[in-house]
């Protein structure tokens, strides 16, 4: 009996080192390169590591010999675009996830079919085609579109997050407002609101990160004059690996830090949207 | 403008039409527009007219393309289903602090964005990166022939690491809710965890487990960041790929709209159950009433 207990333990920890290698080992990848100065064919590791391309692209030092200019330009247009994004996003979704969470609406299934479906169906046809659109309206490559096509991603979440959160508040509360003379938005401000403020919060903060990490968009409405981090690190991964992983490495820590965020409100099928 | 007018007359206007106005709005310019001359476009010629060459050159010129898509996204599809099962079998059954490291590690790929996931598999994957590099120190490869994964296995791996993870959460989420008396009975009947597992776990959670599946594959089939820097232009490669190459080079929007719509057609099937699914959901999760 020992013996077998022994036994599947010590299978479960083979197991786990397994699952531990297999995860992160390919982000050791990324951090290797990032620090590799000189890394010469077949050695195992870089012959001469450093922060050289972290000094470059944090902007503290120029060096011509790296090849690579700082990030800090791209860092705060994508940090401008996801806050701008999420201000809007948010103005739009918290009413129309409040309205689907607590009024029967006619021709309700079609509006819930119109923010289900780009989950459903690829979305990189619907940037070509807003590209063709923008480029007629003269927002193509301009900062307004890339930001137009980000809400366009963070809003179907926003809006199903924030309908999720106000379903949760119990209808009576409102209702108990209203009857002691509480107007409709005085009842939403003063009750619902306060207690939708942690889901809202999620809500904004997923926005965000969907914003900063946001591509197939960017690529094809913004490029080549809307430079975001992703747009950065797609253009250095050719021939820059270094320069390249220190960006994505960067990308990497909002997105982590955001998960250890909200482990307790996640829903599954939000984060399926990520990246 | 008139809307507003509306409100404040006495006619009793539905409150939740402004609440909706501006989000249904942007949905219909921004996605629903788009949507519909995405079929329209890949209709009309360089001429103007409107014809079906855009799709005879899109079948002459893509066909192998668009069976490897189909082809890597139904294999990867199918492994991570397999994959997730198990692990939220294991996690499931298993108590302890193996099992509960493991919950929050398994958990990390899913927040990483795809880009990031992109670059680290090409680095990761490269004929001298690190997997490679491994395989050889352990004697499996030799290292002046290392594995060639920029193709399909490469594709494949890296859908597979993003994606296990978060099938897992939501198959796990539906074991979850499979109570124990269920399990204790089938177990006092006499039941082996094999037979426990597929005639109680994975019938009981079959819609948690559909939903993920569905999502993996319809996911799979648009992506375009992790094909486009592991395989780019060489052939074959994804549907995603030769559409941003009809627009970047060619600025040819009528074909890649025809690849669009074909991209559409891999995803009709998923696309019908996930919609009709998460209605039916929203439908038995009525809204309360207000008055």
């Amino acid at each position: 009996m020992f013996n077998k207990k022994m036994l599947v333990v010590s299978v479960e920890i083979i197991f786990l080192i397994f699952v531990f290698l297999l995860v992160i080992w390919p982000m050791m990848s990324l951090f290797i390169w990032s620090i590799a100065e000189t890394w010469y064919w077949p050695s195992t590791l870089p012959q001469k590591m450093g922060f050289d391309y972290w000094k470059q692209a944090l902007g503290m030092q120029q060096s011509l010999a790296i090849g690579a200019v700082s990030i800090v330009p791209a860092f705060f247009l994508s940090l401008m675009i996801a806050i701008i994004v999420v201000v809007i996003s948010m103005l739009i979704a918290i009413p129309a996830g409040y309205a689907l969470a607590k009024y029967r609406i006619p021709f309700g299934a079609f509006i819930l079919f119109l923010f289900l479906m780009p989950n459903a169906f690829p979305q990189q046809p619907i940037f070509v085609n807003l590209l063709r659109t923008f480029t007629k309206l003269g927002l193509a490559g301009t900062v307004s579109g890339v930001i137009l096509v980000h809400i366009l991603v963070g809003l179907v979440f926003g809006v199903w997050i924030t309908n999720a959160t106000f379903k949760s508040i119990p209808p009576y509360m409102e209702e108990a407002a209203r009857s002691v003379g509480a107007s409709r938005f005085q009842a939403f401000y003063k009750i619902t609101l306060p207690l939708a403020a942690p889901g809202l919060l999620a809500s904004a903060v997923f926005v965000f990160i969907t914003s900063l990490d946001e591509f197939t968009g960017t690529f094809f409405v913004g490029l080549p004059f809307v430079n975001t981090l992703p747009m950065t690190l797609y253009s250095s991964s050719g021939y820059n690996m270094q320069f390249a992983s220190v960006i994505a490495i960067i990308l990497l820590i909002p997105s982590i830090l955001f998960m250890v965020l909200i482990q307790r409100v996640l829903k599954a099928e939000y984060v399926g949207g990520m990246g | 403008m008139e809307a507003k007018k509306q409100v404040r007359r006495k006619f009793k206007f539905p409150p939740y039409l402004l609440l909706l106005l501006p989000a249904v709005t942007f949905m219909l310019l921004m996605y629903a527009y788009p949507f519909i001359t995405s079929f329209t476009r890949s209709l009309i010629g360089p001429d103007g007219s409107i014809t079906f060459a855009n799709y005879v050159k899109t079948w002459d010129l893509y066909l192998k393309d668009i069976v490897f898509t189909f082809a890597v996204t139904v294999f990867s599809t199918a492994i991570t289903g397999a994959l997730a099962v198990l692990l939220a079998v294991y996690l499931r059954f298993r108590r302890g602090l193996i099992p509960t490291i493991l919950s929050g590690l398994y958990k990390i790929p899913i927040f990483i964005p795809f880009v990031v996931v992109a670059q680290m598999m090409n680095s990761f994957l490269a004929p001298h990166g690190l997997l490679n590099i491994a395989l050889a120190k352990l004697g499996l490869i030799n290292i002046d022939q290392p594995l060639q994964l920029f193709n399909f296995s490469g594709l494949s791996f890296g859908f597979i690491w993003k994606m296990v993870p978060f099938s897992v959460l939501i198959i796990h989420g539906g074991f979850q809710m499979i109570d124990d008396s269920y399990i204790e009975a089938a177990r006092s009947a006499g039941a082996r965890l094999f037979k426990i597992i597929t005639r109680i776990l994975i019938p009981m959670s079959k819609s948690s487990i559909m939903v993920a599946l569905v999502l993996v594959y319809s996911q799979i089939v648009g992506t375009f960041t992790l094909p486009y820097m592991l395989i780019g232009g060489k052939s074959p490669t994804t549907i995603t790929v030769d559409i941003a190459h009809r627009v970047n080079y060619f600025r040819d929007f009528g074909v890649a709209n025809s690849l669009g719509v074909f991209s559409y057609f891999l995803v009709f099937f998923t696309a019908i159950y996930y919609l009709r699914s998460s209605v039916k959901k929203m439908a038995e999760a009525k809204p309360a009433e207000e008055r």
